[in-house]
C-alpha cells in the first residue's frame, strides 16, 4: 500500500515536472523568436551604413572624423550582434548590445544634424532615402525591441516564481536579459490614455 | 513589467460587441419582418369578402414574417460573403490602388516603411497597402475579416499632408481596427445593414412598376388583375415602409457600434506607438484644412464608418446619432487634455504642414531623423 502512494506522488512530480518544463521552453523560443525580429532589422539598419557613409563623402569630406566614428561604432555593433547571434538571452551580451546600438544612434544623429551644413548633401535624393530607411529601421528596431522585452518577460515572470522556479533551477534554464538601449525611460513610460 | 498591449482583451470585447450586434440585429429583423406579415395579412383581413379570407390569419401573418426575415438574412449573407473576408477587394472598391516596397514615390516609400513598422509593433503581419491617390481629404481605412487578409489605405492627402509622426499615428490606428477584429465586425455591419437596405429598395422599386401597371389596366380594375395588383401594391407598401424604418434603426445600430470602436481604436494605437501626439497631430489638421476628411469616392457611403474620421461633408444628422465617428474635438481631447480649439496653432492651421515644410529645407525635416522616430 505505503509503496504505491510513493509511487503516485512521484507520479504526479513527474507530470508536474514536465508541464512546467514544457511551459518554460515555449515561453523560451517566445523570446528567442522575437530577438530573431530584432536581429533582422539591425542586420538591415548595419548594412545600410556603408552605402550612407559613401553617400556622405562625397559631399563633406571634412567631416571625416564624424564618418569614421560612424564606421566604428557600426562595426563595434555589428560585432556584438553577431556574437550574440549564439546565446540569445544572455544578459551581459545584451547589455552591451544595447550600449553599442545606443552609441550608434548618436553618431547617427550627428552626421545627420551636420547634413544641415551641406545644402547640396539635403537635397541628394540618395541621402534622403538613407534618412527615411534609418529612421524606418530605427523604429523597427524600437518596436521589435518592445516585443522582445515582453515575450522575455513573461519568460521571467515563470522562471522565477515558485514552483516553476525549481524546474527552471533543475533544468539549467537562465533568465532572459531585457535589451535596453539609452532612451529606456521613454521606453518605460507608456502613455497612459483614457477615453470617457 | 506589466504587458502594455494586451490585444486579447480587445478582441474578446470586439467579440462582445459583436455578439450583441448580431443579437439586437436579429431582434431589429424579427421586428421587421413580423411588422411587413401583420401588415400585411391584416390588410388581407379587411378586405376579407374580395380575397375570400374568413378571419384574421395569424398563419400568413407568420408566413409573410418568416419570408421577409429569411431574405434579409439571406442577402446579409451573401453580401458578407461577397467581400470574402478579402481587405484588398474592399479597398479596390474604395478607389485604393496597392503599392509595394518597389515605388519610387517617396511619400509612399515613407508609408510603405510606417505599415511595416507598425506590423512590427503589432506582432501582425504585414497587411496590403494602398493609396487612394484621387483623394485630397486627409482620411484611411483599414479592411479585412483577419491580420493574414487584411488591407490598409490611406488617402493621397494623408501622406503629402501629414508628417512622419502623424501619418504613423493614422495608421497606428487603422492596425488597432485590424487587432482589434474591428474590420470583420465593419464588415458584417455592412452586410446586414444592406439586407434591409434590399428590402427597402424592392418594396419601392415594385411600388413604382406597378403604380405604372395599375394605370394601364384603369379599364378592367374593378376585375381579378386588378385585385392582385392592389394585393401586390400592398406587400410592396409594407416592404418599403418597413424596410426604410428598419434600415434607419440599423443605421443608428451601426454607428453606434462604430463610435465605441473609434475611441478604442485611438487608445490602442496610442499604446502601439506610445505617442499620443502624433495622434492628435493628424486629427488637428484634419479639423484644419479645407478638404478635411472628405472621401469623394462613389462607395464611401456604404463604408463610411470604415475610414480614420468622417469621410461625408456634413457631420450632424439627427443630432449626431447617425454619425459614424465621435467628435474630432473630443477623440482630440482624449489624446491631449490640454487641447484648446481657440489657441491650438495645427487646429488653427498656422502649423506649418509637412508639404510646405518640404518645400522650404528641400528635403526631409531634420529633427523626424536625430532621434529614434516615435519616441521623440
Amino acid at each position: 500500500m505505503g509503496i504505491w502512494i510513493i509511487v503516485g506522488i512521484v507520479a504526479i512530480l513527474a507530470v508536474v515536472f514536465v508541464v512546467i518544463y514544457n511551459r518554460l521552453v515555449r515561453l523560451r523560443n517566445g523570446y528567442r523568436n522575437a530577438f530573431s525580429q530584432i536581429d533582422v532589422q539591425m542586420k538591415r539598419r548595419h548594412d545600410l551604413i556603408p552605402n550612407l557613409v559613401e553617400t556622405v563623402k562625397g559631399y563633406a569630406k571634412h567631416e571625416r572624423e564624424t564618418l569614421e566614428a560612424v564606421i566604428a561604432a557600426r562595426n563595434q555593433a555589428e560585432q556584438i550582434r553577431e556574437k550574440l547571434a549564439g546565446a540569445v538571452g544572455d544578459a551581459h551580451t545584451m547589455a552591451q548590445l544595447g550600449q553599442a546600438e545606443g552609441m550608434l544612434g548618436n553618431v547617427l544623429g550627428r552626421l545627420f544634424a551636420l547634413s544641415e551644413a551641406y545644402p547640396d548633401l539635403k537635397a541628394n535624393q540618395n541621402f534622403q532615402q538613407f534618412q527615411e530607411e534609418l529612421t524606418s529601421t530605427e523604429n523597427r528596431v524600437a518596436y521589435a525591441r518592445q516585443a522582445y522585452n515582453d515575450a522575455a518577460t513573461s519568460f521571467n515572470d515563470v522562471a522565477q516564481t515558485i514552483p516553476s522556479n525549481i524546474v527552471a533551477g533543475l533544468a539549467g534554464f537562465k533568465t532572459a536579459g531585457m535589451l535596453e538601449f539609452e532612451d529606456r525611460e521613454a521606453i518605460l513610460e507608456a502613455p497612459k490614455v483614457s477615453f470617457g | 513589467m506589466e504587458r502594455v498591449f494586451d490585444f486579447r482583451a480587445q478582441q474578446s470585447t470586439s467579440r462582445r460587441a459583436t455578439a450583441l450586434f448580431v443579437l439586437l440585429f436579429a431582434v431589429l429583423t424579427a421586428v421587421v419582418g413580423g411588422a411587413i406579415g401583420a401588415a400585411v395579412a391584416i390588410v388581407f383581413t379587411y378586405r376579407n369578402d374580395a380575397i375570400r379570407i374568413d378571419e384574421y390569419e395569424p398563419g400568413v401573418a407568420l408566413f409573410l414574417g418568416l419570408l421577409a426575415c429569411g431574405v434579409i438574412i439571406v442577402i446579409a449573407w451573401m453580401r458578407f460573403a461577397s467581400f470574402g473576408g478579402d481587405g484588398s477587394r474592399v479597398a479596390r472598391t474604395l478607389g485604393g490602388e496597392q503599392i509595394y516596397e518597389t515605388t519610387a514615390d517617396a511619400d509612399e516609400k515613407r508609408y510603405f516603411n510606417i505599415v511595416e513598422e507598425m506590423a512590427i509593433a503589432s506582432a501582425m503581419p504585414r497587411p496590403a497597402a494602398f493609396v487612394m491617390r484621387e483623394e485630397d481629404g486627409i482620411n484611411a481605412f483599414a479592411a479585412g475579416a483577419n491580420p493574414e487578409r487584411a488591407a490598409v489605405a490611406v488617402t493621397r492627402g494623408a501622406l503629402t499632408r501629414l508628417s512622419r509622426e502623424e501619418l504613423t499615428g493614422v495608421v497606428a490606428h487603422e492596425f488597432s481596427h485590424i487587432a482589434n477584429r474591428d474590420s470583420r465586425l465593419n464588415m458584417r455591419l455592412m452586410g446586414m445593414v444592406f439586407g434591409l437596405v434590399v428590402l427597402w429598395v424592392a418594396g419601392r422599386s415594385m411600388l413604382q412598376i406597378f403604380r405604372f401597371a395599375g394605370r394601364g389596366s384603369g379599364s378592367r380594375s374593378r376585375g381579378n388583375g386588378g385585385k392582385a395588383i392592389a394585393i401586390i401594391m400592398i406587400v410592396a407598401l409594407a416592404l418599403a415602409v418597413f424596410g426604410f424604418l428598419g434600415m434607419i434603426a440599423g443605421r443608428l445600430l451601426q454607428s453606434a457600434v462604430s463610435r465605441r470602436r473609434e475611441y478604442l481604436a485611438d487608445a490602442t494605437a496610442v499604446q502601439l506607438t506610445r505617442d499620443p501626439v502624433g495622434l492628435a497631430a493628424a486629427l488637428k489638421r484634419i479639423g484644419s484644412e479645407s478638404h478635411g476628411s472628405r472621401v469623394r469616392n462613389a462607395h464611401a457611403a456604404e463604408a463610411r464608418h470604415m475610414y480614420f474620421a468622417n469621410a461625408s461633408g456634413s457631420i450632424s444628422s439627427f443630432g449626431g446619432m447617425l454619425a459614424t465617428h465621435p467628435p474630432l474635438v473630443r477623440r482630440i481631447t482624449a489624446l491631449d487634455p490640454h487641447f484648446d480649439p481657440l489657441t491650438d496653432p495645427i487646429w488653427l492651421g498656422r502649423a506649418p504642414r509637412y508639404e510646405d515644410k518640404a518645400a522650404d529645407d528641400a528635403g526631409p525635416v531634420p529633427e523626424a531623423s536625430s532621434s529614434a522616430g516615435p519616441w521623440g
